[in-house]
């Protein structure tokens, strides 16, 4: 149990940390001067660059959403003998490395890529140009991309929890409501959805929160001006050698996320984690 | 300096006492002995084992074994009879000091016995004091080092560093891309290749590119002289010119296709154009940058003698022809161009002027100049602030 | 619902398995592919030469055995600890529950670099050379949260009244233990493994700071992708997604429809 304090103590060793200045430009060595200042320096600084984190990993998760959610009702629902494989089948591709995953989507979504030639041919380029989907003909490299490459990773982690609280939804129930004359949309509407809430709940926490702290997307996928905050603390932290301002980074996040995280598990445990 | 300064809390005491809780608490004593790693007692425990000597590099630096032809390291070993443990963990030269530091500054010695790092980072690192002298008296070969790269600004006397392989900075690009010949550093900045142009991470290599070709002396570098340089920097990342900061990857989207030039180091050209030989590489007429990556010894290393065997036999024009034919940098052996011509399989190796730059492409290099302390801290963090956007 | 319903749906899935498996797709296509140079990058031709030598890549092969047997022992040490901690949460009433699920979510839902840089700051702080050991514990670690969470989740679902009914039928603890929560905690267990054994395998962030000077396939990957890519990396890719898919078939066989 003590274990945890591996993690725990050295997060609050970072709240002196973060209030602290370097001693000098290259040691460990900083020396706590209770420097608030800190704060607002990386609020100013990287601000916007928090804004963006949270707005690419809100879109990736809409997007994962919207495709999750139906699929999740097809394996649970329509998926019959063959569940157990289908849920299986959506974890698999996370066990290839992130970094094989990188390199295959660069192929797939360069200049002379399959998705750029496909949209191409479907005479789609200028349409999408404009919506701002693509930037001048390109994709890789750009907001897009990276969204791509977040919707990939997250996606298990919000089928996963949706098809678990759908698998709690006792079948009968449906019957029952179908024998009181209950149309296919009132079912849904009326039972599935409801019920399915708390794995909705769970999947959005499970996805959204590691995807704004993603660092492999945005560096392999995006751009310079698609950076997100997770590369802002590496840089601050391992080129900078800034780690009181890395500290004071490190904790706004964590706090966003660490109050977001008590919100949803206030009503309920965590009972609605992901498990296959 | 600050070192005799008592300090009421210094953060590293402060850390230890939390560490020792937590891993008092986490592990139990028990554990701690039985790895015999006990608080303060790592001094026999880490690193390498029984005469290993340990290096590390940057991955796919040197010559490797081949069906029937071992490479260097293995040559090594047979030759001498010294065991090596040869570590290609140096991705990044910035999250390697990370790594090391907190070791190095608290007095520890790393597992390794050399390490190959670039000429800046060594300034560095000996500049912190934490590197020790490298045993030249035992390392005849010395004196093959090419004149060029004596007494470097990162290590005036000579006495800590020993070059492994220099190269140089300038433009790769790809003629089918681009429609015509380049010409230099402005062309990066033409409309016509917005979005298929990129710059490298590596501060100095960029900046410097930059900085010659607005007319300013980048062996003495100052912030007032770099300013336009990156304003233009910024300028070009916001509009969307440069798609990216890379570090060697910008061969991944040279070849395909992603890019049609980009700011490049020599070596990596010079193997590409076999495999691409539409691929080009331009040191501008404005300059371009010469760099080296150094073998270092850290303090405490415990071969000693085996690092001056080794640095010794990589000094052996015969040995240092192999490691520049397999890499294709600038060797820093005289000798080496000679052997390479001998073997018709090498021979146009040697008339490669990225490896063997002549009389005119010598003029045209620079050697980014040390910044200090301070200076050097403001840079990184403009030139963070322009490719972390 | 209708057919036409039915239809959509099972294109809207497809849909979405497709955005899952495009990257492993071009990952098992180009592990057949024969690139002219040192990256393996643009299509050329199909080749089955990179399958007849699958650890060619001698610095490749030592990395990938490397984060095998690391997977493989993180994965059993949290399952273990994570299995006890399951155990301890969902029985015994213990005090702050709620709080310690909180701190067992915190790894989950932070940045890996949180966790790096604290990890680091502690070893160093007790003087614990970086290496195998420190990258055990900190793969064991981060495997921990989610081996702890999936198990007690496994267990809420589960009635203890029936240990305890073995037991009144004179059923030693132990072995009540072992013949009735055992095996319904197996597939939990399972999911558990393997859900550590994929963190641990691909993790980068945290080794890049516990690792020392030793070589995970990911550190690996990470520096030598930028100037090589072999297809053995595809070839190894793909060995390992058939390894974990054939896992997959065996450990989940059709079950009876549900209805």
């Amino acid at each position: 149990m003590w274990l945890l304090g591996l993690y725990v103590l050295p997060l609050l060793g970072l709240v002196p940390l973060s209030l602290s200045e370097p001693l000098s430009r290259f040691g460990l060595d900083t020396v706590f001067t209770g420097r608030v200042a800190n704060y607002s320096e990386v609020l100013q600084a990287y601000g916007p660059i928090l804004l963006r984190s949270f707005s690419f990993a809100a879109i990736a998760t809409a997007v994962g959403l919207v495709l999750a959610y139906p699929l999740a009702f097809a394996i649970r629902f329509r998926g019959g003998r063959w569940q157990p494989l289908l849920i299986g089948l959506v974890v698999l591709p996370s066990l290839s490395s992130f970094l094989v995953r990188a390199i295959a989507w660069t192929s797939l979504l360069g200049d002379n890529g399959p998705v750029l030639g496909l949209v191409e041919s479907l005479g789609l380029t200028d349409g999408l140009n404009g919506l701002g989907v693509l930037r001048d003909g390109r994709l890789l490299n750009t907001p897009t991309a990276v969204i791509i490459g977040l919707t990939n990773t997250l996606l298990p982690f919000l089928v996963l929890p949706l098809v678990v609280a759908m698998q709690r939804i006792d079948p009968r129930l449906l019957e029952a409501a179908a024998d009181l004359h209950a149309g296919p949309l009132r079912r849904f509407i009326r039972v599935v959805w409801p019920l399915s809430l708390p794995g909705l709940g769970a999947g959005l926490l499970l996805s959204l929160i590691p995807a704004a702290g993603d660092v492999v997307n945005p560096r392999f996928l995006g751009g310079p001006n698609d950076r997100m905050i997770a590369n802002a603390i590496d840089n601050l932290l391992l080129v900078q050698l800034q780690a009181p301002r890395a500290a004071a980074l490190t904790l706004v996040l964590t706090a966003l996320i660490t109050v977001a995280v008590g919100l949803q598990l206030r009503g309920r445990g965590l009972e609605e984690l992901p498990l296959p | 300096m600050t070192q005799n300064r008592p300090h009421p809390r210094s953060r590293r005491t402060f850390l230890r006492q939390l560490a020792l809780g937590a891993g008092a608490a986490a592990l139990g004593p028990a554990l701690l002995q039985a790895c015999g790693r006990g608080p303060g007692g790592s001094a026999e425990s880490a690193g390498g084992a029984g005469g290993e000597l340990v290096i590390s590099n940057f991955p796919l630096y040197i010559d490797v074994d081949a069906p029937g032809a071992p490479g260097s390291v293995a040559r090594f070993q047979k030759d001498t009879g010294i065991k090596v443990r040869y570590v290609e963990d140096v991705n990044d030269v910035r999250q390697f000091f990370a790594r090391i530091q907190p070791q190095l500054a608290a007095g520890q010695p790393l597992a390794q016995d050399l390490i190959v790092l670039t000429g800046w980072m060594a300034e560095r690192l000996i500049r912190l004091g934490w590197m020790e002298p490298l045993p030249l008296a035992e390392v005849p070969n010395a004196r093959n080092l090419v004149p060029s790269l004596r007494k470097p600004s990162w290590d005036p006397e000579q006495r800590y560093s020993l070059p492994w392989q220099s190269g140089i900075a300038g433009i790769a690009y790809n003629i089918k891309a681009t429609g015509k010949e380049l010409r230099g550093i402005d062309d990066l900045f033409d409309p016509a290749l917005k979005g298929r142009v990129s710059a490298l991470l590596e501060m100095r290599d960029t900046m410097g590119l930059l900085m010659l070709a607005d007319g300013q002396d980048i062996t003495r570098p100052t912030w007032a002289a770099a300013q336009p340089s990156f304003d233009r920097l910024e300028q070009a990342r916001k509009s969307g010119q440069i798609r990216r900061f890379t570090g060697n990857d910008y061969q991944n989207d040279l070849l395909a296709g992603n890019l049609a030039a980009c700011i490049g180091w020599s070596g990596d050209v010079a193997q590409l154009a076999m495999e691409q030989p539409d691929l080009r590489f331009l040191v501008p007429d404005s300059g371009g940058v010469l760099w080296a990556d150094v073998m270092l010894m850290p303090k405490g290393a415990r071969h000693p003698r085996e690092v001056a065997r080794w640095l010794n036999w990589v000094y052996e024009p015969v040995e240092a022809a192999r490691i520049a034919a397999a890499v294709q940098y600038i060797s820093p052996v005289e000798g080496v161009r000679e052997v390479l011509a001998k073997d018709p399989a090498t021979a146009p190796l040697a008339n490669n002027t990225l490896m063997f730059p002549d009389a005119a492409m010598q003029k045209k290099l620079y050697v980014f100049g040390p910044l200090s302390v301070q200076e050097e801290a403001r840079w990184e963090e403009r030139f963070a602030q322009i490719t972390e956007g | 619902m209708n057919r036409a319903g039915a239809l959509l749906l099972g294109l809207w899935s497809a849909l979405a398995y497709g955005l899952l498996y495009a990257p492993v797709v071009v990952t098992v296509l180009f592990s057949f592919n024969a690139p002219r140079g040192r990256f393996n990058l643009v299509w050329q031709g199909f080749t089955l030469e990179n399958w007849r030598h699958p650890f060619q890549d001698g610095a490749l092969t030592a990395a990938f055995l490397t984060s095998l047997g690391l997977a493989v022992a993180a994965a059993l040490l949290a399952v273990l600890l994570g299995g006890l901690m399951a155990l301890a949460l969902s029985r015994a009433r213990v005090r702050g529950g709620r709080w310690i699920e909180l701190l067992l979510a915190l790894p989950l839902t932070n940045p890996e670099i949180v966790l790096a840089t604290a990890l680091l700051t502690l070893f160093v702080g007790l003087d614990l050379p970086r290496g195998p050991l420190t990258l055990l514990l900190s793969h064991s670690l981060f495997c921990l949260s989610y081996a702890a969470l999936t198990l007690k989740a496994r267990l809420a679902g589960f009635d203890p009244t029936l240990e305890l009914a073995a037991q009144d039928l004179g059923a030693p603890p132990l072995e009540a233990f072992r013949r009735v929560t055992l095996p319904l905690l197996a597939p939990g267990l399972l999911a558990a493994m393997l859900l550590s054994f994929s963190l641990s395998f691909d993790d980068y962030v945290v080794s890049s700071f516990t690792a020392g000077e030793t070589l995970t396939l990911p550190l690996y990957l990470a520096g030598a992708f930028q100037r090589e890519i072999s297809p053995q990396i595809q070839v190894l890719s793909t060995l390992v997604l058939l390894v974990s898919a054939l896992v997959l078939v065996l450990a989940s066989p059709p079950r009876r429809s549900p209805r």
